[in-house]
């Protein structure tokens, strides 16, 4: 018996042939993904961006004079396939398992056929469900060649600094693989991506009155640097882009949704007292929004939104003494939370009348409300509960700081 | 044909042996000694004939003199028997230990372990009296296991100075030193040490069953006993504790252990174990509580380290390469690009060079000491990587593992874990995590399955036992109430009621 169990491990091991094993070495890394429409219906171009292993790490000595990506586009019917088909100009095996971002273009994300070909990458298991969805303005292929970082020369750095802080700014939402399903499969609710840009924009001069804040990517004038950048998002509805979203209006978006994390931002308004001047401001949350909603079946529903936060100011160039004065405080209070309120109406209101659904991801707090899915469905959170829902958004602020110093430097005695 | 027919001379001239009895006649007992003994080729074997004066009586004493005290023997055994008045023999000498046997056997016997037999003409009695000084060492240092708080005390090659070292440290009556005889052509005694009224008979027993049940010519010391009375020669997990401290003896003692000695061992066994003694250090107790646990806690991870280091790099980079992050995935992808070998062989080759170096390190005559060191340093260093042979990361693997293994310092638990990670690096490099997670089970299950003298391996983890709680970490000794309950002790309460 004993024997017998030996022969069968033995033989075990030996019919392995190690099965899929496959050395480090013998692999590539596609650390970034892009996907474009060709001329021929069903057929897309595949972009992958492959990370160099040699580059900027101190163990390999060679190397120094490569690139530090390798950038090769083919095309294909799906994901999966035309990794295969790159591996005729690729040496080694294409792997997909550290994929930091997919880039769609807009063109394509805006095609209804777009949930086609994202589909098998929820398949594989090669693909993690944490990629990152980018839409770019501009042709996949191009965002990816066109994108060369200055200080991180490899790629998947890059991403990962990038996507990491300009998420905590909230200028561009969480767009993981994952999220996107659970929302188009879900039915209800928007997915927003990450809008990207590395061409500048015509209205790029139109833009230079624009406050901090309220760009979309390629929209920003700026000068040096990496002309990549990272502003705003896509929306997509039913697994279609339908429109865009500017950063000020994604910052909102994470305020309100609850499932995505912001944790400071600053901002900058005009002064309630001087208008000339614009008084800057350290917006921050503490709490989550939160988010109460009655349906009713037969009038609007109605969603009540309290979110809690506080402010530090960081400057007063109109030079006011804020902090010594209750009453210009009571003031200040006033206006930012107007403010907000306002700009959050305006979100809302666009959801409402042009989108008919919300970026939010508030259909969670009402799926209690129904004994089981088919009840859900037929409520009809796209249709007919969101759209005609009434929506108060109260912003309660806690806290108003005015920094280290309270007092500014007295300008008539500076200049005396 | 012709070994069977010597065995069976052998049995009959032993049998012979057995039977016989001290005879009355002086000459007769001579005869027979010299004969068995060899005398006059043996050079070390004396003989002296005295006159009692008590009786005007013959007699004469045996002994070997390279195992004797000749200083005492004048004193206390010739001068009283040539001066001295008295009945009996043993109210005239002036030795602890006399014992009276009629058993030529026994007199064999006595006259090996290092005693002085006087035969008396016209007496079937011989005397047989203790002078025994073999030759050993003084009490020194422990060497192998070293602590830096605490006894340092080891034990020596002499039973008499080992088990004066235990009395030393547990100030008990009820503690019994019971002799075994062991050994077929030489007969030498095992000594079960325990205290009794808390041993569990049962084990006890046991005990004394499987020394008794040694069927050999020669048990010569500890080392050998181990292995005859062990529950599983071919298993590669250790059921005895060897140690060489006396404190640490003790401490097991007094939780009702069963401690065994022999002459010619600097060291003790004990039994039954589980997995925690050997994986305790004597110093674990003597710290402060954070100090003591933390050190657990180290050495429970080199354990964990030693086992699973290499066989996890195995099983991540060659079948779960999305497991490591960018950043090092590339850094190895990048370090092995140069590399001929597979990353199993590389980390096999790393890690058989670091069994080498340490076996040869540990065989090397000290005045050459210092060239493994420079060998071990290449092969394990810098050379060996830009020779392209290995990559860098691999040789943090092995010296990880490799040093981590030192952290467990009883040898046998050393050996164990050293074995069983060349098993798991060549399971991970057969299905990958998949089958390591399935080697190591199967570990688990089979260590889980051992028994040390009746009680389980894990115990009192699993399956769950009263005990002073002192397994993974220990509490504070105020709270260490209740001895090991696995063992069935006949008192397992620690503080009087």
């Amino acid at each position: 018996m004993m024997n017998k169990l030996w022969i069968v491990f033995g033989l075990l091991i030996l019919l392995t042939g190690c099965y899929d094993r496959i050395e480090l070495e013998q692999q590539s890394y596609v650390i970034a993904m892009g996907i474009d429409k060709t001329e021929n219906k069903g057929v897309y171009a595949f972009t992958y961006q492959i990370a160099n292993p040699e580059v900027g790490s101190a163990a390999g000595q060679g190397g120094s004079n490569e690139p530090a990506s390798e950038i090769v586009t083919v095309h294909g019917a799906d994901i999966l396939s035309a990794t295969y088909t790159a591996n005729s100009f690729v040496s080694k095996k294409i792997t997909l398992d550290h994929t930091r971002i997919i880039v769609i273009s807009e063109e394509l994300a805006r095609n209804p056929d777009f949930i086609r070909v994202i589909q098998s990458a929820s398949r594989s298991p090669q693909i993690r469900r944490g990629v990152q969805l980018v839409v770019s303005k501009e042709k996949a292929s191009e965002f990816i060649n066109n994108n060369q970082p200055v200080m991180e020369q490899r790629p998947h750095k890059y991403f990962q600094f990038m996507l990491d802080r300009a998420d905590q700014t909230g200028i561009i939402p969480a767009a993981s693989l994952h999220r996107f399903f659970q929302i188009t499969e879900g039915d209800a609710d928007l997915f927003l991506a990450i809008y990207a840009s590395t061409k500048k924009d015509k209205k790029q001069e139109q833009g230079k009155n624009k406050l901090e804040d309220e760009y979309i990517a390629g929209q920003i004038p700026q000068l040096g640097g990496s002309p990549t950048q990272f502003m705003g998002a896509g929306v997509f509805k039913e697994g279609k882009m339908i429109d865009t979203l500017d950063g000020e209006e994604v910052r909102i978006v994470h305020i309100l949704d609850n499932t995505l994390e912001l944790n400071n931002y600053l901002t900058t308004m005009p002064d309630p007292f001087d208008p000339e001047f614009q008084l800057s401001y350290n917006y921050s949350q503490k709490q989550n929004a939160k988010v109460d909603i009655t349906y009713h079946q037969d009038k609007p529903t109605e969603i009540d939104v309290l979110v809690p936060f506080q402010i530090e100011v960081i400057a007063i160039p109109s030079l006011i003494r804020y902090a010594h004065d209750q009453e210009k405080q009571d003031a200040l209070e006033n206006a930012i939370t107007k403010r907000l309120e306002e700009k959050t109406m305006e979100i809302i209101k666009k959801a409402q009348e042009q989108y008919k659904s919300d970026p939010f991801y508030w259909s969670l707090y009402i799926r209690h409300e129904f004994t089981n899915i088919k009840q859900y469905e037929k409520a009809d959170w796209h249709k007919k509960i969101f759209p005609n829902a009434e929506v108060n958004v109260t912003y309660q602020l806690d806290k108003l700081e005015f920094g280290k110093m309270l007092d500014d430097s007295n300008l008539d005695r500076v200049r005396d | 044909m012709a070994r069977l027919l010597q065995k069976q001379q052998n049995k009959a001239e032993q049998s012979s042996l057995k039977d016989k009895k001290v005879a009355a006649s002086l000459k007769q007992n001579m005869q027979d000694t010299k004969e068995l003994f060899g005398y006059g080729v043996n050079k070390d074997f004396a003989m002296r004939s005295i006159t009692l004066k008590s009786n005007g009586k013959k007699g004469i004493l045996f002994y070997f003199s390279s195992i004797v005290d000749g200083e005492r023997i004048n004193l206390h055994i010739i001068k009283p028997l040539l001066t001295a008045e008295g009945d009996r023999i043993k109210n005239i000498v002036s030795i602890e230990n006399i014992e009276e046997t009629s058993d030529f056997e026994k007199v064999v016997q006595n006259i090996n372990s290092g005693k002085v037999i006087l035969f008396v003409e016209g007496d079937t009695q011989a005397y047989a009296m203790d002078v025994a000084d073999f030759a050993h060492r003084p009490v020194s240092k422990a060497e192998n296991e070293v602590t830096i708080k605490g006894p340092q005390e080891a034990f020596t090659e002499s039973l008499n100075s080992n088990i004066s070292l235990i009395r030393k440290q547990l100030h008990n009556h009820s503690l019994i030193n019971e002799g075994i005889q062991v050994g077929e052509r030489s007969v030498n005694e095992v000594n079960v040490i325990y205290i009794k009224d808390l041993v569990n008979d049962d084990i006890l027993n046991n005990v004394r069953d499987r020394i008794k049940n040694i069927k050999t010519d020669n048990v010569r010391n500890l080392e050998i006993l181990e292995q005859f009375i062990e529950e599983r020669p071919y298993s590669l997990i250790p059921t005895i504790l060897y140690t060489e401290k006396p404190d640490k003896a003790t401490s097991y003692l007094e939780d009702g252990y069963v401690v065994i000695l022999m002459d010619s061992s600097s060291a003790c066994l004990i039994v039954p174990v589980t997995f925690w003694s050997f994986f305790h250090a004597p110093e674990d107790r003597y710290l402060r509580f954070f100090y003591g646990n933390f050190t657990r806690s180290i050495r429970i991870f080199c354990f964990y380290l030693t086992l699973m280091i290499s066989a996890s790099y195995v099983a991540i980079s060659n079948f779960h390469s999305e497991m490591i992050p960018p950043d090092l995935l590339l850094a190895i992808t990048a370090s092995r690009e140069r590399v001929p070998f597979p990353l199993i062989i590389e980390v096999l080759m790393m890690e058989i060079a670091f069994e080498l170096i340490r076996e040869a390190g540990l065989r090397i005559p000290n005045p050459l000491g210092p060239t493994i060191g420079i060998v071990g340093a290449l092969i394990l260093g810098q050379a060996a990587v830009e020779a392209n042979i290995i990559s860098p990361i691999i040789v943090i693997v092995a010296a990880l593992s490799g040093l981590s293994s030192f952290a467990v310092a009883d040898l046998n638990m050393n050996f164990t874990i050293r074995l069983m990670r060349f098993i798991f690096i060549l399971a991970a490099g057969t299905y990958g995590m998949l089958s390591l997670t399935g080697a190591f089970l199967l570990f688990l299950m089979y260590a889980a399955s051992i028994k040390s003298f009746g009680v389980s391996f894990f115990s009192p983890m699993s399956p769950h036992f009263m005990s002073s709680e002192d397994t993974i970490f220990r509490k504070t000794v105020r709270k260490e109430i209740f001895r090991p309950t696995y063992l069935h002790l006949k008192d397992i309460q620690k503080k009087p009621k």
